[in-house]
């Protein structure tokens, strides 16, 4: 009897939290490739970083992946493939120079790990290879999607409620928009460069 | 000497000290190749970094791992697996997915004091017969390198048209290069290597891929004796020679040697007596003599890690850079010049030719810190000036030729596009100056020395505006000259006619 009890709560639990979650879709259009969507950080809440690392290689004198999203918080780690050295740095997180840094110079095979617990897009550099380039965008919060080819993007599980919602495409200005959750939501953007 | 004779000369010396540097290049082919910029290897085009000497050392690749980095794959001249069937089959090479092509042109601006028109107050002339400014095109020029496959390089350079004049120009370095030929005598990696066709020589510091404007004066020094002597010798340093070269080691650290033999440089060969006849045209070398040239330098890394010491950049704590270094290394030509006697005895002219030794000997050294690069030259000239002796039937011993100087000079990258540069340039040449001056009833050339020493400071600075595209300025401080000479030799009213010298150039 309790057991059947519990199921039934948990049921009610389940099907409440589903209809108190929604999604944000749409497409940003004005620019090619790949783009990022994210909710901005909400008043009053905050959000486990995740445990989880992604690794960014540095092989063949690029940054493999080219954009790596993610939460406020996560660990980042830095790989180098390459025989030849490299360094990582980047001259500011989502615009402020204050938060610019070095990680310095590693061998091939070593890794280095850096946790960024600002929001921002982050332009990753090589001070001996200038052409390379890499980009680690940090969401504040855990919704967040980037695009597919043709620009469109889904983020899933946002909690009901009006948010900001923002668009970051490389090279291009960010673009920010108000957004009301209930349910399924839509919100398209234009990026200009 | 008459004002309508030094004019022609001025512009020619400047035209010349502009374009003795017009070998200097950077190499976008392998920007391409590699999808890489310029700055990989080069400090300030065509400088090259620590990362640059290594991938110049290892025949234009990267020193390891190079297939990893190729962005445009390399055509296959045969499938890797014909290796195994050789002698069988052509031994299989690749040539470079793109042509590999660079293209470069330069064009200056220069300033030149108004004490050059001294020369028109001594002729009695009036008007301003030397432009104060003047604009000049430069080089335009193409040039071609890479690999072929089986540690073979390639280069080919040549200038399309000079002071936009078509075809004035002609072929600097072109030669290919066997890279680590030692491994098949099972010598240490890269402990010896081949290069054969016309190169310029293993200088310490290269003149033909200098940053500067101007030559370095040693380099270009000839050595042409006074009237006492037999020595006509255009042979320069910065010359290109045509022959074969065996090095080996590396210019990023450690031991470096070169050994090269190559023609006797007959070219040139105008008169400086009235019995000296040029040499017969047809051969870059009219002899079976060949000139030897050796060089040896040690380049001790000073960097306090051990495994950062031994690789090709230093791991900095904001990124690889050059390292800190002491570069010593010492270098030898050994050589024979021509120099002909046609002696008319009766109704007979004879025609002899004495192959006169010379040699050229000197050390170098250089050291860096950080973006910071302080290096020097000396060098001695030495002719033996041979002499007709009484029967003008051969030669005998005369009074030598001799001349020495070099040049001392600070690099400082104060920004990653920002180059300061300061030079010291010292010749000195008794010949040089009793041939033009104190002995030349008629006055001396346009920059002739005032005195058996000349020096000349040489400020400048260099802005990358982008990697490819560079504006240089230089102010050269030349050395004091004079028009007249008193009785006992010491000159009238000496003074300098300096040039400031701007320069704008790119490559792609």
């Amino acid at each position: 009897m309790k057991s059947t009890f519990m199921m039934v709560l948990a049921v009610v639990a389940m099907m409440s939290l589903a209809a108190s979650a929604g999604t944000i879709s749409g497409k940003v259009s004005g620019v090619n490739g790949e783009s990022v969507v994210y909710v901005e950080a909400v008043a009053g809440k905050t959000f486990p970083a995740p445990t989880a690392k992604p690794v960014i290689d540095q092989k063949g004198l690029m940054f493999q992946p080219h954009l790596v999203v993610v939460q406020q918080g996560t660990t980042v780690e830095f790989l180098n493939s390459d025989t030849v050295a490299h360094n990582v740095f980047w001259p500011s997180v989502g615009g402020n120079k204050k938060l610019t840094h070095n990680m310095g110079t590693w061998p091939k095979g070593e890794k280095r790990a850096f946790k960024f617990d600002n929001p921002g897009a982050v332009a990753l550099l090589c001070n001996v290879h200038p052409e390379m380039t890499g980009y680690v965008v940090v969401s504040p919060t855990p919704y967040f999607a980037t695009t597919d080819k043709s620009g469109e993007y889904k983020i899933e599980n946002v909690p009901d409620g009006s948010y900001t919602v923002t668009a970051w495409h490389e090279g291009a200005k960010n673009q920010s928009k108000p957004v009301a959750v209930a349910g399924d939501s839509k919100a398209d953007f234009t990026l200009s460069k | 000497m008459d004002t309508r004779r030094r004019v022609p000369l001025l512009f020619a010396f400047i035209l010349t000290v502009i374009l003795l540097t017009g070998s200097s290049y950077a190499i976008p082919p392998f920007s391409r190749q590699y999808g890489t910029s310029c700055t990989t290897c080069h400090v300030d085009f065509p400088k090259l970094n620590d990362f640059g000497k290594a991938f110049k050392d290892a025949g234009f690749k990267f020193p390891k791992g190079d297939e990893d980095f190729i962005k445009v794959p390399p055509i296959m001249l045969g499938a890797p697996a014909q290796k195994e069937l050789w002698p069988h089959t052509v031994f299989p090479g690749t040539i470079p997915g793109l042509p590999p092509i660079g293209l470069r042109f330069n064009q200056f601006f220069q300033v030149t004091s108004g004490n050059a028109n001294n020369y028109n107050l001594a002729s009695q002339s009036t008007g301003p017969y030397v432009p104060r400014t003047d604009f000049e095109p430069g080089l335009f020029s193409i040039f071609m390198a890479g690999n072929f496959g089986s540690d073979i390089a390639f280069w080919v350079d040549d200038d399309l048209s000079v002071s936009g004049s078509n075809a004035g120009g002609g072929l600097g370095d072109a030669y290919l290069r066997f890279v680590n030929v030692g491994h098949y005598f099972k010598l240490p990696t890269d402990a010896l290597t081949v290069k054969v066709g016309q190169f310029e020589l293993d200088l310490p510091f290269t003149q033909a891929r200098s940053i500067n404007i101007s030559p370095y004066d040693i380099y270009t020094e000839m050595n042409i004796g006074t009237s006492n002597q037999n020595v006509n010798n255009q042979f320069a340093m910065q010359d290109a020679a045509q022959g074969i070269e065996f090095s080996g080691g590396h210019q990023y650290g450690g031991y470096h040697y070169s050994l090269a033999v190559v023609n006797q440089n007959t070219s040139g060969g105008a008169a400086a007596t009235p019995n000296n006849v040029s040499s017969p045209a047809g051969f870059f070398s009219d002899s079976n003599y060949k000139d030897i040239y050796g060089r040896f330098s040690y380049r001790f890394n000073l960097e306090k890690d051990p495994a950062s010491r031994h690789e090709v950049q230093a791991a900095g704590a904001s990124g690889p850079r050059d390292h800190t270094y002491l570069s010593l290394g010492t270098f030898f030509f050994k050589g024979r010049s021509v120099q002909r006697f046609s002696e008319t005895s009766g109704d007979t002219t004879n025609l002899l030719t004495a192959r006169e030794p010379f040699y050229r000997v000197g050390g170098d050294f250089s050291f860096n810190y950080r973006t910071f690069n302080l290096f020097g030259l000396y060098m001695y000239g030495h002719d033996n000036g041979l002499l007709l002796n009484e029967g003008a039937t051969g030669f005998g011993t005369g009074p030598p030729a001799k001349f020495n100087g070099g040049f001392l000079e600070a690099d400082y990258l104060a920004l990653p596009w920002l180059m300061a540069i300061m030079r010291y340039d010292h010749v000195q040449s008794s010949g040089d100056f009793l041939n033009q001056n104190f002995l030349n009833p008629t006055g001396g050339n346009y920059y002739s020395p005032v005195g058996s020493t000349r020096d000349r400071f040489t400020p400048g600075v260099q802005f990358l505006i982008h990697a490819n595209i560079k504006a240089s300025f230089e102010y050269q401080l030349r050395p004091k000259q004079a028009l007249t000479y008193d009785e006992n030799g010491k000159a009238v009213n000496p003074f300098r006619t300096n040039t400031a010298t701007g320069a704008l150039e790119f490559v792609y």
